[in-house]
């Protein structure tokens, strides 16, 4: 275990736009955003809670998530955060920024 | 900008996203034991490893916090409350520091409000901008009429005014209020309305408007005379003794045109014949007596509206008999109104506000260095801050943050200060028969000025200590304490700030010493009569209506009940009040059988009943008094004075010498009596030639519509003379209005300017002193403090008392004499800008500026005594153990 994966691996802005795909399927609190993230990669991405809280912050100081509390599935309080409709938008423009991004790189690596 | 708007409402909901952030990151822990649980970990091992999963809960939390924060205002923020902590730690520091600043930023602000209300803020009126004025002082009714005439083509509207001096009383003493004839568009021109009824309108201007005579009142006269009844319009108002209805309330705020006068009482014009009736001026070509004031056209410069003007000037002053109507007529701008006590303060007014900026300045001064010594004696706490990492930039806003506290308690404070003190200066420029009156509203003008009063002096406070920081390195504090020898670096800013005060000090003490001698100079002058015993009683004869031809006989009425008062040695009367800044005066003067020919300076003319002078104190030299059988159809007779003689008839004996003046060239006056020299507009001209005329040889048809019941009373009975005269006055003539004073106050009256800036310049002069002196002693008594393993060491070498307090002397005579060098400089420099204040100073004058230095040298010395004596009695044995 230990914590794999911090946001300086990843191309800048990446984790962000992974919180908000991950969050497409509905909401989720953070804990639920790891395990989905972790699952959802084959186990490859291990989100950090000392990069993911920073995220889940910086995305709600731009409006595009929404927190809320409630009940977990067994019964503890925890935040769920939801997709808003900028963020939707957001994730749709950061989505094909990556496309093109990764597609360049490819480009780049095939070359 | 909603990232913005969310990080502000974060800022105001921090605690509890901090306990969100932190709930939830647990959460997260509790989650993730719960999945370990799951996999089959004990309960025990499962929280162990998802904390040891987590790492550090604040450490994220901060991390996740830090994408909200504004950085700088959180630091700030962080700054602000250990600085207060700080001040709250050193009370006496904290309250020294803040009463001096609220002292020094409250008296300038008062000063500034004063400046500002008379000389800067535009009238409270619709586009103050497009007024303008014309120049240069009063018109005549007809003058007025023709500008009227022309005023479609020529502006966007235009009203006359005549300031006045009401009497609202209906019997006897009179209720003296500023008041004015108003043309009726004033206030449509003006764009001020009513808060109650109407206020005056053109329809008003014929004279026979609906309602009668009316009038307008400002709120203050509503509040203060009706209560603020809401009946008010309607009501009845006594005006100069003639009834007038209420119409109308002006808005608070609207003081009238001219700035410096409330005006309470606004009448149309064609009020004024009810009131002066036979000798009303409105059709009267020659009298200058009221100002006319335009509203530019938008779109057309002030040149052009002037060119407009003067083509029209020959038919416009047509008639006028003064000199100045044919001068080409001027407009200018007036966006802040008219005012004769601009001219008149305007200089005094700035060498003021120059004057207490002085002090202020003394006093941040004096503030720096405080901040710097306890700067330095938190050595070791900051040096421990820079330690543990603080940037020293960051230390440096630490201090300044402090200092800009004070300096906005300080305002805060200074602001209550200056509301009240402004006040109270404003109330000592008004005289027996004059109200000053200023609007001194804190407006945004006020306010900035102090808000960059508060932060400069922040500022000048604030960088010593900065400057002084620079001596302090990490770490460096707990080495040295207190160990300092002659010649450290950390003294130079202090005694910089030293040898300042010293100058700014020594500046406003030759300014306090000038304008006290200039003060003291004026009451010393002699006056030629003896004001002691005088009482004088204003009569007003226009008041009861009856034709100026029944005066004659109803003063002499008067006069003698008067006299026969018990405790009044005698009652006489004057037509001229002297002592008023003008009075009656002729250019044109003819000695013998020459014709009168053009005079400078003109010769004063009084009239007086017989006996005035021996009531006055003023000596008959030669000839006689005026008698009982000087009157109507007598030979013409007149007294002149000593001046009067040496001037006009030097080496002739005067006594039946004849004396002809103005066009009046038929009447030939022949001098019976030569009387003692007496001041007569103001004792700043000194003794002038002065020709008097009897009373009762005046042609009744041009009676004084008003003169001055002169008594000469028995000191210790004064009240009770009062008192008794108003009594028979009115039983005498229930018609007659009157307003009672003294000589003495006469006399005070002329000086009012000169008393307040002496008072003023001396008050500053003293409190400059004071803080130089405490500034003096603080820097004097840190220097021995710090060097006293110094002075332990000298004295354990042998060193007498005597040579350390030389060496602490030394040390201060350095500071002072170059303060003094700096400070004689500067007031040589600054003289020249108070020189038209002074009356019979020599600005320059040595001796005064060798005795403003030996103040400031003793004031030196006192303060450094008492330190010096300290080191003096230093025990080396124990300094030096200690050290």
């Amino acid at each position: 275990m230990g914590l794999t994966n911090t946001p300086s691996d990843l191309l800048p802005g990446t984790l962000e736009l992974l919180i908000l795909k991950s969050l497409v399927s509905g909401a989720k609190h953070g804990y639920g955003i790891v395990e989905h993230l972790r699952l959802a990669s084959d186990e490859v991405l291990r989100v950090g809670e000392s990069a993911l809280y920073p995220a889940l912050q910086r995305l709600l100081l731009n409006g595009w998530v929404k927190a809320e509390w409630g009940a977990s599935e067994n019964n503890r309080r925890a935040r769920y955060y939801t997709l808003t409709a900028a963020g939707r938008k957001q994730l749709a423009a950061e989505r094909a920024e990556f496309d093109r991004m990764v597609g360049a790189i490819q480009q780049v690596l095939t070359t | 900008m909603t990232t913005l708007f969310h990080r502000l409402r974060h800022l105001l909901r921090r605690s509890r996203h901090d306990a969100d952030l932190r709930e939830e990151i647990e959460a997260h822990r509790a989650l993730r034991q719960d999945a370990f649980e799951r996999d089959g970990l004990s309960r025990e091992d499962a929280a162990h490893a998802s904390r040891r999963a987590l790492g550090s809960v604040a450490l994220a939390a901060d991390d996740a916090r830090d994408v909200w924060a504004m950085r700088a205002v959180e630091s700030v923020w962080q700054d602000l409350r250990i600085a207060l902590r700080g001040l709250r730690k050193s009370p006496g520091f904290a309250v020294v520091a803040i009463a001096t600043l609220a002292l020094g930023i409250g008296a300038n602000t008062a000063l500034f409000s004063i400046f500002s209300g008379l000389i800067l803020r535009p009238l409270p009126v619709r586009d103050p901008g497009s007024l303008a004025l014309l120049l240069n002082g009063t018109w005549s009714y007809p003058i007025w009429q023709e500008i009227r005439a022309r005023e479609p083509e020529l502006f966007d509207g235009a009203f006359a005014w005549s300031a006045q001096r009401f009497d609202l009383s209906s019997r006897g003493q009179t209720e003296p209020v500023d008041g004015a004839y108003v043309s009726g568009q004033l206030f449509d021109v003006l764009g001020v309305t009513a808060i109650r009824g109407r206020m005056i309108t053109p329809s008003d201007d014929g004279g026979a408007a609906t309602d009668g005579p009316v009038a307008v009142i400002s709120s203050r006269l509503w509040r203060q005379r009706f209560a603020g009844a809401g009946d008010v319009v309607g009501r009845r108002i006594t005006v100069q003794r003639v009834p007038f209805t209420i119409v109308g309330v002006m808005p608070p705020g609207f003081f009238g045109p001219d700035v410096g006068r409330m005006t309470d009482v606004m009448l149309p014009f064609s009020a004024e014949p009810l009131i002066r009736r036979q000798e009303s001026r409105l059709a009267s070509k020659s009298s200058a007596w009221l100002q006319i004031m335009v509203r530019q056209r938008p779109g057309r410069g002030l040149e052009q509206t002037n060119a407009a003007l003067r083509a029209a000037q020959p038919q416009i002053i047509e008639g006028a008999t003064w000199s100045r109507a044919r001068e080409p007529l001027t407009l200018a701008p007036a966006a802040t109104g008219n005012s004769s006590l601009r001219s008149r303060f305007e200089t005094p007014l700035f060498a003021m506000v120059v004057a207490v900026g002085l002090v202020l300045l003394v006093a941040c001064a004096n503030i720096a260095s405080l901040f710097l010594a306890r700067a330095l004696a938190r050595r070791r706490e900051l040096s421990v801050r820079l330690a543990l990492g603080a940037s020293r930039s960051r230390i440096a806003r630490l201090l300044l943050i402090e200092s800009l506290i004070v300096a906005a308690l300080g305002a805060a404070i200074g602001l209550a200060f200056a509301k009240w003190s402004g006040a109270l200066l404003v109330q000592q420029l008004s005289t027996w028969q004059t109200t000053v009156s200023l609007d001194l509203a804190l407006d945004w003008r006020v306010l900035a000025f102090t808000a960059a009063l508060a932060c400069l002096s922040a500022i000048i406070a604030g960088v010593a200590p900065v400057l002084g920081l620079k001596s302090v390195a990490p770490g460096d504090a707990i080495k040295d304490a207190g160990r300092g020898i002659a010649g450290d670096r950390r003294f130079a800013v202090r005694s910089a700030l030293v040898v300042a005060q010293v100058a700014v000090s020594l500046v406003l003490v030759v300014g306090a010493g000038l304008f006290l001698r200039t003060f003291a100079s004026l009451n010393q002058l002699p006056l030629g009569f003896v004001p002691g015993p005088l009482l004088v009683a204003e009569l007003n004869l226009q008041a009861s209506g009856g034709p100026p031809e029944e005066r004659g006989a109803r003063v002499e009425r008067l006069r003698a009940a008067a006299a026969a008062v018990p405790g009044v040695r005698s009652a006489t009367v004057a037509a001229e009040r002297i002592l008023n800044g003008g009075g009656w005066s002729s250019g044109l003067v003819g000695i013998g059988d020459a014709q009168p020919s053009l005079r400078r300076p003109a010769l004063w003319l009084n009239a007086t009943t017989p006996g005035w002078f021996e009531t006055m104190g003023t000596p008959l030299r030669i000839g006689r008094d005026f008698q009982d059988g000087d009157r109507l159809g007598s030979v013409p007779v007149v007294i002149v004075n000593d001046t009067f003689v040496r001037r006009f008839l030097p080496g002739e004996p005067p006594i039946g010498q004849h004396v002809r003046i103005g066009r009046d060239t038929a009447t030939r006056y022949e001098i019976v009596g030569v009387v003692g020299d007496a001041v007569y507009a103001t004792p700043r001209d000194g003794m002038v030639a002065t020709m008097y005329f009897p009373v009762a040889q005046q042609q009744p048809k041009t009676f004084w519509p008003t003169v001055l019941l002169t008594i000469n009373a028995a000191p210790g009975q004064r009240a009770a003379v009062e008192r008794d005269v108003m009594r028979v006055l009115t039983e005498a003539d229930p018609t007659v209005a009157f307003t009672f004073g003294t000589f003495d106050q006469l006399v005070e009256a002329t000086v009012t300017q000169e008393r307040l800036i002496a008072m003023l310049s001396a008050f500053f002069g003293g409190l400059a002193l004071l803080l130089a002196g405490v500034g003096l002693y603080g820097v004097v008594a840190h220097a021995v403090r710090a060097r006293q393993t110094e002075i332990g060491l000298r004295m354990a070498l042998g060193a007498a008392p005597s040579n350390i307090v030389r060496l602490v002397f030394q040390r201060v005579g350095v500071l002072i004499a170059a303060g003094l060098a700096l400070g004689l400089g500067g007031s040589l420099w600054a003289v020249r800008f108070v020189e038209t204040l002074l009356f019979q100073q020599e600005p320059r004058d040595p001796m005064m500026l060798a005795g403003a230095a030996a103040v400031l040298v003793a004031a030196g010395v006192l303060a450094a005594w008492m330190p010096a004596w300290r080191a003096a009695r230093l025990d080396p044995a124990t300094v030096l153990r200690e050290g």
